[in-house]
Formats: structure tokens, sequence, C-alpha cells
């Protein structure tokens, strides 16, 4: 795909708070019809570059365009933006308040009207469209929170940890409109830290740490590249084969297995061969792809790590 | 336009449609008229009868006395002393104060006690004996001589809070010795009552054009306005803060802010508000307006009407266009406070100096009412923050030339623009600071960032 395709263009952005740097020369690219997952620890940016995006601030340095423009009135009627931090008004009835988010977008309010009902509808809340805030569970409050995101059918959706506090039900529902908009060649940028959900969700990854690029591109080249030796190893015995420095780089022991990180170039044939030379009793040896959540630790750390180094010197 | 009329509405639905609205919005004429009839029912209310002895040591004045304290001769008081208040009654009042009074005074009982052969000290724990255990009410020792200057007239009574019944004793009382005093004197009572009756003072003031004014009810009417404006003023600023705060509490700005530009919510947020506020206002005037036309039918009000301050259209014009002035000025300060604070208690203290520049404001008011002209006068109706309050009573007062009162409505546009502005900056960024109060020096910072 070529650039001109791509409906987010963030061009070398910073933002700086005082001495504090947010987003230090930040570049990436969203293309429609992709989820886009924009991930990074608390505190890394990811806040700030989405306000940035949907023209709450405005950067110090560097180019936000959208479908090829900047960012205005228009454009952010094309943007729906649920953030992490969201509410409603608290004694206002619930049909009220998406009315007025809707006429916020430019929503005609007849077609604002029927859009109303037939989400409420959808998300089984019609009982509710004439109840206060406080009526409702959490629950009803996120899912009147994501109708008014998309209220106005929005084509880029940025959405900053849209399930938590939900329940699995909801979240399988809102996943599946979420692939409804994805279908429709629309931009979908989702913030979260369940690099589970990540995983599921993203085609395309940007990982975020203090205020820099750490690591973007597509799921799958991600993954491949970054080719780690993982066995996962569930075994009686052995023990003292594993703490070869030459051969294993270093175990993580989990509840019932053992992932065991191989050197580089070690071959775990050469691994499986000698536990069953040592006489372990194996019920489990698989390679595995590193878990998007391991790259995201590993990098995350590994960040820190280059960090203390540096200022150690 | 279309966005900004959007918020205009939402502000303006969000308040009218609440229920408090509409009590607030009837509360205020049921209050007046609560202040206007209440106290009257009270105090028309039968007051119990009550039982006196008189000893009198003199021998002289007990008889007067009871003379002066019969139903007759308290009617006949309280009907001069409206004449001195009203200047002339007509039937119908008068005949209101009769049946009012003799409610009133509606009686006192005397009971005999027969004093020969006992002391002075035996008859006072007699009586107080008789007092205590609910025989009489109260007891009057008159002494034996009552020229003597140093003469006391005991007067002890259960009832020391009855004040209407212990002033008509008294001014009987009075009275009484005073006319057995000419008698003595050998001195005609009535002719001296023609020689001390009081003139007939009127009080008004002339205005610059040489038109009259009555003083009293133009301050009455001064107060009711600056009242009204401190209020409404304090109550919808508020209301403002209340709702700036909601919108950072529930993180609704964040929300907001991707969809509209701050500036345009914040200055949505207070027409819409104001909007309300002027609807609350027009009905209060419009009940206002009502009781006058309904209170000019009934003929016995026509003199308090005649006294009522002549307000002209015009005069409205202004009142509106200060109200708005005060209404900005203060709403863009709650609102800066509401987006500086978490929640809206924290908000509650700091609402405390706006409030207090009100007041002062409005103490202005009384140096205006009573010299429209004064130098003080003039400067606290061209100033920002307190002109709001203090224009409108001095145009009541005495309307100034009409430049004044423009060079005080520019200065007040100007300083609202200033302070709309200032509020737009640190709205924008202070929306967004959830967690912690916002300190000054991060306040100015937020001003000047870009």
């Amino acid at each position: 795909m070529s650039a001109s395709s791509s409906s987010l263009r963030v061009d070398s952005v910073t933002k700086k708070f005082g001495d504090f740097t947010a987003v230090d020369d930040l570049s990436f690219e969203v293309r429609p019809g992709r989820v886009f997952g924009f991930l990074g620890p608390n505190g890394a940016g990811k806040t700030t570059t989405i306000r940035m995006i949907v023209g709450i601030t405005l950067p110090d340095e560097g180019r936000i365009e959208l479908w090829g423009r900047s960012v205005s009135g228009a454009v952010q009627e094309r943007i729906g933006y649920l953030p992490e931090e969201r509410g409603l008004y608290k004694k206002m009835k619930i049909a009220d308040q998406l009315r007025y988010f809707a006429a916020l977008k430019n929503v005609p309010s007849a077609v604002a009207n029927k859009r109303i009902d037939q989400w409420l509808e959808r998300l089984e809340l019609t009982e509710w469209k004439n109840r206060k805030t406080t009526d409702l569970s959490k629950g009803m409050q996120q899912k009147v929170q994501f109708i008014s995101t998309v209220l106005h059918d929005p084509d880029l959706l940025i959405l900053d940890e849209p399930f938590s506090g939900l329940d699995p039900v909801n979240v399988e529902f809102m996943i599946e409109v979420l692939s409804e908009f994805r279908a429709k060649e629309k931009t979908i940028i989702f913030s979260t830290h369940l690099m589970e959900t990540a995983e599921r969700l993203c085609h395309d990854i940007l990982l975020i740490n203090r205020a820099q690029k750490v690591l973007s591109g597509s799921l799958r080249s991600i993954k491949e590249g970054y080719g780690k030796n993982l066995i996962a190893l569930r075994a009686v015995g052995g023990e003292g084969i594993l703490s070869d420095r030459s051969l294993v780089g270093r175990i993580v022991q989990n509840a019932d297995e053992v992932v065991v990180e191989l050197n580089k170039d070690a071959d775990p044939q050469v691994l499986l061969k000698r536990l069953l030379d040592a006489g372990t009793v194996i019920s489990k040896f698989e390679k595995i792809e590193p878990s998007l959540n391991d790259i995201f630790i590993d990098q995350v750390r590994g960040d820190a790590k280059a960090r203390t180094e540096v200022e150690a010197e | 336009m279309k966005k900004f009329l959007a918020i205009v509405k939402h502000e303006y639905r969000k308040i009218v449609l609440k229920w408090t609205f509409l009590l607030g919005t009837l509360l205020f004429p049921i209050l007046g008229l609560g202040f206007a009839i209440v106290p009257a029912i009270i105090f028309s209310m039968k007051g119990e009868t009550t039982r006196l002895v008189v000893i009198d040591r003199s021998g002289k004045i007990a008889e007067r006395l009871k003379d002066n304290l019969s139903a007759e001769r308290i009617r006949e008081k309280a009907r001069q002393a409206a004449a001195n208040v009203y200047g002339e009654l007509n039937a119908s009042q008068e005949e209101k104060i009769r049946s009012g009074t003799s409610q009133l005074a509606s009686g006192f009982e005397f009971v005999d006690f027969d004093a020969a052969g006992k002391t002075l000290d035996q008859i006072r724990q007699e009586l107080n004996i008789r007092a205590a255990s609910d025989q009489i009410d109260a007891y009057l020792i008159i002494p034996q001589d009552i020229n003597d200057p140093g003469a006391r007239f005991e007067f002890r009574s259960r009832k020391a809070g009855d004040f209407v019944a212990n002033d008509s004793i008294k001014d009987a009382l009075n009275e009484a010795v005073r006319s057995q005093r000419l008698a003595d004197a050998n001195i005609d009572e009535s002719k001296l009552a023609a020689i001390n009756r009081s003139i007939s003072f009127e009080s008004k003031s002339i205005s610059e054009r040489g038109e009259e004014k009555d003083g009293d009810s133009l301050f009455i009417a001064s107060l009711v306005i600056g009242m009204m404006i401190y209020i409404s003023l304090t109550v919808y600023g508020q209301v403002i803060m209340g709702a700036v705060v909601e919108e950072k509490e529930t993180r609704i700005a964040e929300i907001l802010f991707s969809s509209a530009r701050p500036f345009e919510l914040m200055l949505g947020k207070l027409v819409g508000v104001g909007l309300a506020g002027l609807t609350q206002l027009g009905i209060w005037a419009g009940s206002l307006a009502g009781m006058g036309i309904f209170l000019s039918t009934q003929a016995e009000m026509a003199p308090f009407l005649e006294s009522v301050p002549k307000i002209t259209p015009l005069m409205l014009v202004y009142f509106l266009l200060y109200f708005l002035a005060g209404y900005f000025t203060y709403a863009a300060i709650f609102a800066l406070i509401g987006s500086m604070v978490t929640t809206v208690q924290e908000g509650g203290q700091f609402a405390f100096p706006p409030i207090m520049i009100m007041l002062i404001g409005f103490y202005f008011g009384f140096a205006v009412v009573r010299d429209p002209n004064s130098e003080l006068s003039f400067w606290v109706s061209m100033s920002p923050f307190f002109a709001p309050l203090t224009m409108p009573i001095r145009i009541l007062a005495e309307t100034p030339p009409i430049c004044q009162i423009m060079l005080s409505l520019l200065i007040n546009a100007l300083a609202i623009a200033g302070l709309v502005w200032l509020t737009g900056r640190v709205y924008r960024v202070g929306m967004l600071m959830y967690g912690k109060r916002a300190t000054i020096p991060e306040v100015l910072k937020w001003i000047k960032q870009a």
C-alpha cells in the first residue's frame, strides 16, 4: 500500500509541557480497514498523542493529517473518540445526552433520533432510554458511552481502553461491532494495556515508551522479526541442563510449565536430546512464538535498562 | 454556529427543565407575599386579656389609668397614631385600624386587691405569689408622691415579652400622671394638646430636573432591586460553576473538547445559563408587574402606589443591560474557578472572593441612593465589578446623563471581554487536568500557554 492511502499521518510530532517532553518526534501512519494497536505503558504519551489527533491540543512541532487535511472542526466531525477517562451527565436522561453528543457532531436531529433508537436496541438498552445515568450500572454506562462515540458514523474510531469494565459477552459484542466498522473500510485506533486483546484484534502495532516510538509494523512482521528461541517445557528433572548458560539464556517459571529461552544460535533439538539423555520425564516440549505481552515487557524493560546504563556512564 | 446553538440549548434545558428551577422561580413571589402577609396575620391575632392589679398609694391615678386603658381610649389613640403616619385617613382605612387595634389591645381586666393595713413588702410578696399561681398577670404600684423626681412606678408582669400590652400600660400610666399633674397645676389639658401638636413634615427629594421623589420609597425600591441583582448573580454564578465542575469531574470535557472548540463550549455555557436566568427574572418581573396592576385596582393602595418610584421602559432596558453585564462578569469568574478546582465543594471555598466583591458592590448601592451625584457614586457606577450592582440604583434614584451610562457600559463590556478571554484560556487547559486543584502559578502558566 502506498503512503497516500493512509487515513492518518503523524509526522515528527513533538509535545512538551514545560520541561517535560510528553511526545518526542513521533511519526506513524494508520491505514483504513485495519485495526491499529497503539500500545505503551502508563505515562508513555499515548493519551497526549490521541488528544493531538482528535484536536484537543495542538502539537508543538510536526504535523498531523487526517485524510490529507490538518485537524479542524469539519475533520473532528468524522472522528469518534472514546477516551479512557470518560463519563456521562449524572442527572440527565440517556436519550437527551446522546442527542446532545450527536448535535455536537452536527448530526441532524431526525437522523440522530433514529440512530439512537437503533443503537439502544442493539445494545439492549431500549428500556433505559428515558432513565438517568445514575440509574444505570457501570457496564450499561460503558455501552452508552460507546454509542455516543459511534452515533455520527465516524470514519476514524479511536478507542482508549474500550473494554475495561465490560463483561465478556459485551466485549465479544463490541468486537463484532468493530469488525463491522473495519469491513466498511473505516480506520480504527485501539489503545490498550491488554496484550491478549491487542494480539487478537490488531493488524498493526505501534509501541511507544517514554514519549518515543519503540516498535512499529504489522503484528505478523513484528512477531517474525522477534525471532526468539522459546520452548514451553513441562518435565520432571533436568534442572542442571536448564542452568547451562551455553545453551539456555534464561527461564521463566510459570504455574505448571517452564518457558525456556534458548540462546540465539542454540538448536532446540540439542536441548531435547540432552534432556532425554539425562532421563528427564517430559510431558510437554513445544516451540512457541513470543506473545505480544513478552515483546511488550521485553521492549519496555530493555528500554529502561538501556536508559539506566546511559545514565550510569 | 450550529454547534454553539446546540450547546446553548443544552445548558438552557439542563436548568429550566429541572423541578428545582420551577420551585425557585415560584418561591420568590411566594416568599415576597409571605413577608407581606404573615406578619399582618400574626399581629392581628388576638392577645389574651391581661389581669392587672393596681395599687394606687397616691389615690389619684388609678381612675385615670383605668379610663385610659379602656377599649375606646386605646382605639382612639391608635387612630391618632395612624393619622400621624398617613396624613388623612379615609373611612375604610379607619374601619380597618379600629378593628385591628381593638383586637390587639383586647383588654385589661382590673383585679381588686385589698391593700389596707399591709406594708409595701407584704403587698409585693402577696402579689408575687398570686402572679406565680396564675391568678393575676401583672401588678402596678403607684407611689405616694407622684411629683417626687425619685418616685418609682413599679410594674411587675409574668408576661414581660408581651410588649404590646406593656407599652399600652406604660403609655396610659404616663398620660394619667401627666393629666393629674396638669390638673394640679390648673392647666387645661385640651389647650396644652393643641399647643403641643407636632407639625406635619413632608419629606421629598427634588431631582436635577425639578421632579419630586419620595425618599423613603426610593430607598426601599433600591434595596429590592439591588437585592434581586445580587441574589440572581450569586445563584447563577454558582450554577455555572457547578456545570463546569460536573463536566470536569465526570471527564465529559474530554469528549466535548474533541467535538467543539473549548471557547465555544464555555461561551455556550455562559449564554445558556444566562438565558435561564433571564427566564426566571422575566417571570419575577412579570409577577411583580401583575401584583402592581392588581394593587392599583385597590383604591386604598393609591397613596402607597403614588410613592413608588416611576420606572420607565428605558430604565428597564438599562436594568437588563446591567444585569447582563453583571451576569457575564461574575459568571466568567465562577467558570474560571470551576475549571481550576476538582470538586463542587472545593469550588464553594473559592467562591468566597467573587461573592465578597458582589456584597461590597451591593453595599455601595446604599451610598449611591443617599447621594446619586457624589464622586463615589460616579466612580462605583463606572467601575467594572461594581457598576452592575450600583448603576441600576443610580439610574433609579436619579438617571445620570446618557453619556455616563454609555461610558460605564463600555468599560464593563471591555472588562467582560478580558475576563471571558482569560477564563477561556484557563478553561481550555484546566478542564483536562484531573486529580488535583490547580495552583495560582500553574493557572498563570496556562494563561500564557499558546
